[in-house]
């Protein structure tokens, strides 16, 4: 491993900002996303930073079961989030559907046809808890030694 | 007379303020907003529809996935329409059971439209105890309901589960433990003088405006509509004395302060519940039957209706639900937004008005 990718390594492993997007959920896994902020469970202790932004981000949080309205617009999300990325379904909603996955509705899940998902965190909805462990253990996989990786 | 339009300043869908996606479209001069409008659909699902033919027992679950935030309304309201139409009535211990919850799901839902509020504002110290102490109240619904959000609670004729006597005092212990940490926020919030500034006098709205664009909730009755809360009309809430709060000023400040007194309120009613309540039965039985019925309660956003239709084996054959935040998202957009002096408060002030996008939407 050469330096410069040990230094990488160091850094990211404690510096990883979140982006989160709701495709139609009915806000319940969203504000379990929120209650990992709170001290209680305090996800920066991590040195993972929540915000909205994915110019910025490295994790993208997807909720909710894939709503027409997103079909452009999640993967130009995807497209400006910069490399290492990787996505976390949260939810059973952007997984199956769950209950809105019947005939009638305007629903088009799984979002792993839409953008890549690298972890999935089924639940209805998923406890803070379990959102901060599969982001916490999937972070190394996806940002250790991403460079020498890509070679 | 001809507008002037400098910018169009496009807000959202996702916008690092917005916990859900919805656009808001400003035609500012300068930063002062002329005029807004809001674009949504960004999560229509089309639950209504999905609902249509199933049995109650299916589309009890889909009510309360409407909106995860105010899961238990949702669930109460649909419940009761059901009763209403079936006539089934519901034991003593039960109607208190469902208000406990129902204030505890208020609790959590007033802590965090003011966690938003704080946040928005960058006052990331105060949001962050709020948000903790929205925590509290999460855990106290789980004791009782066995799950954090969508709990499932109520059924035709009463309760899933009764409150063990040993889960009483825990519930008591955590309501005084929130009763003295809001205290200290609520002076926080009072007395901070930049709160103060960046809250008093912006996004007002007055009773009139109010009136017209229907707006519900706490929204109404920071502008002086306290008649506008469904809860008077609940024969258990009236049993327990029931009296609605109102503010006059109708700016953010207003919002903010009487979702806390709401949570004091909620607070009291809770213990008014507690000392009620006597050993009983939890659930009395009953079938839903063909009927038609409208039912409205009041939601942590405001007025919430169902209107529910069912044949004989208890299969809905037609259902509309009318949720508070349209309502709400209307009056902001067209009457608060309206003259609102700078970009940093566009959001602010849409987020004191609590919209539910996936309420709105469904």
């Amino acid at each position: 491993m050469s330096f410069l990718q040990s230094i990488k390594n160091t850094v990211r492993s404690r510096s990883i900002h979140v982006s989160y997007v709701n495709v139609g959920s009915c806000n319940g896994c969203d504000i379990e996303v929120l209650a990992m902020l709170a001290p209680r469970y305090d996800i920066e202790q991590y040195g993972i930073y929540v915000h909205n932004n994915p110019r910025e981000a490295d994790i993208l949080l997807v909720t909710g079961a894939f709503t027409p309205q997103w079909e452009d617009k999640l993967k130009s999300i995807w497209d400006k989030i910069p490399e290492p990325k990787a996505a976390i379904a949260i939810g059973n909603c952007p997984i199956s559907g769950c209950v809105f996955n019947r005939r009638g509705s305007f629903v088009d899940p799984p979002v792993a046809k839409h953008i890549p998902i690298a972890a999935e965190v089924p639940g209805c909805p998923p406890r803070p808890t379990e959102i901060l462990n599969a982001v916490l253990s999937l972070a190394p996989v996806v940002f250790k030694d991403y460079e020498e990786k890509q070679q | 007379m001809k507008k002037t339009v400098d910018v169009s300043l496009p807000i959202g869908p996702l916008h690092p303020c917005f916990k859900e996606p919805a656009r808001i479209r400003c035609e500012t001069k300068g930063e002062r907003v002329i005029s807004a409008e809001m674009d949504l659909g960004y999560v229509k699902k089309g639950i209504e529809r999905i609902m249509r033919g199933r049995p109650w027992q299916e589309v009890m679950f889909l009510a309360e996935r409407v909106c995860g935030i105010c899961s238990v309304i949702h669930n109460m309201v649909c419940i009761e329409t059901l009763e209403k139409l079936s006539g089934i009535d519901v034991p003593e211990r039960a109607a208190y059971l469902r208000v406990i919850v129902n204030e505890l799901d208020r609790i959590q839902s007033h802590l965090l439209a003011n966690f938003s509020y704080c946040y928005t504002i960058e006052h990331e110290t105060l949001s962050m105890y709020l948000l903790n102490l929205r925590e509290t109240a999460m855990d106290m619904l789980e004791l009782i309901t066995g799950a954090r959000v969508t709990c499932a609670y109520m059924v035709p004729g009463g309760v899933r589960f009764d409150l063990r006597d040993e889960d009483r005092l825990t519930l008591e212990e955590a309501l005084d433990h929130m009763e003295k940490e809001l205290d200290r926020y609520v002076g926080m919030f009072k007395n901070g003088p930049l709160i103060a500034q960046r809250s008093k006098g912006v996004g007002i709205i007055s009773r009139d405006d109010v009136i017209e664009a229907h707006g519900v909730g706490p929204v109404a009755r920071a502008s002086g509509i306290p008649e506008s809360d469904r809860r008077l009309e609940h024969p258990t809430y009236r049993k327990l004395g029931f009296t609605p709060l109102s503010y006059e000023d109708g700016d953010n400040y207003a919002r903010i302060m009487i979702r806390f007194d709401e949570v004091y309120q909620s607070i009291g009613l809770i213990r008014r519940c507690l000392e009620n309540m006597v050993p009983g039965p939890i659930r009395g039985g009953g079938t839903v039957t063909a009927g038609e019925a409208t039912h409205a309660g009041e939601a942590p956003r405001g007025e919430l209706t169902y209107y529910v239709k069912t044949d004989e084996y208890g299969r809905i054959i037609d259902i509309a639900i009318r949720t508070p935040s349209i309502m709400n998202i209307e009056s902001c957009a067209h009457y608060m937004l309206e003259g609102v002096s700078s970009a940093a408060d566009i959001t602010s002030t849409f987020i004191s008005a609590d919209p539910c996008i996936a309420c709105a939407e469904r």
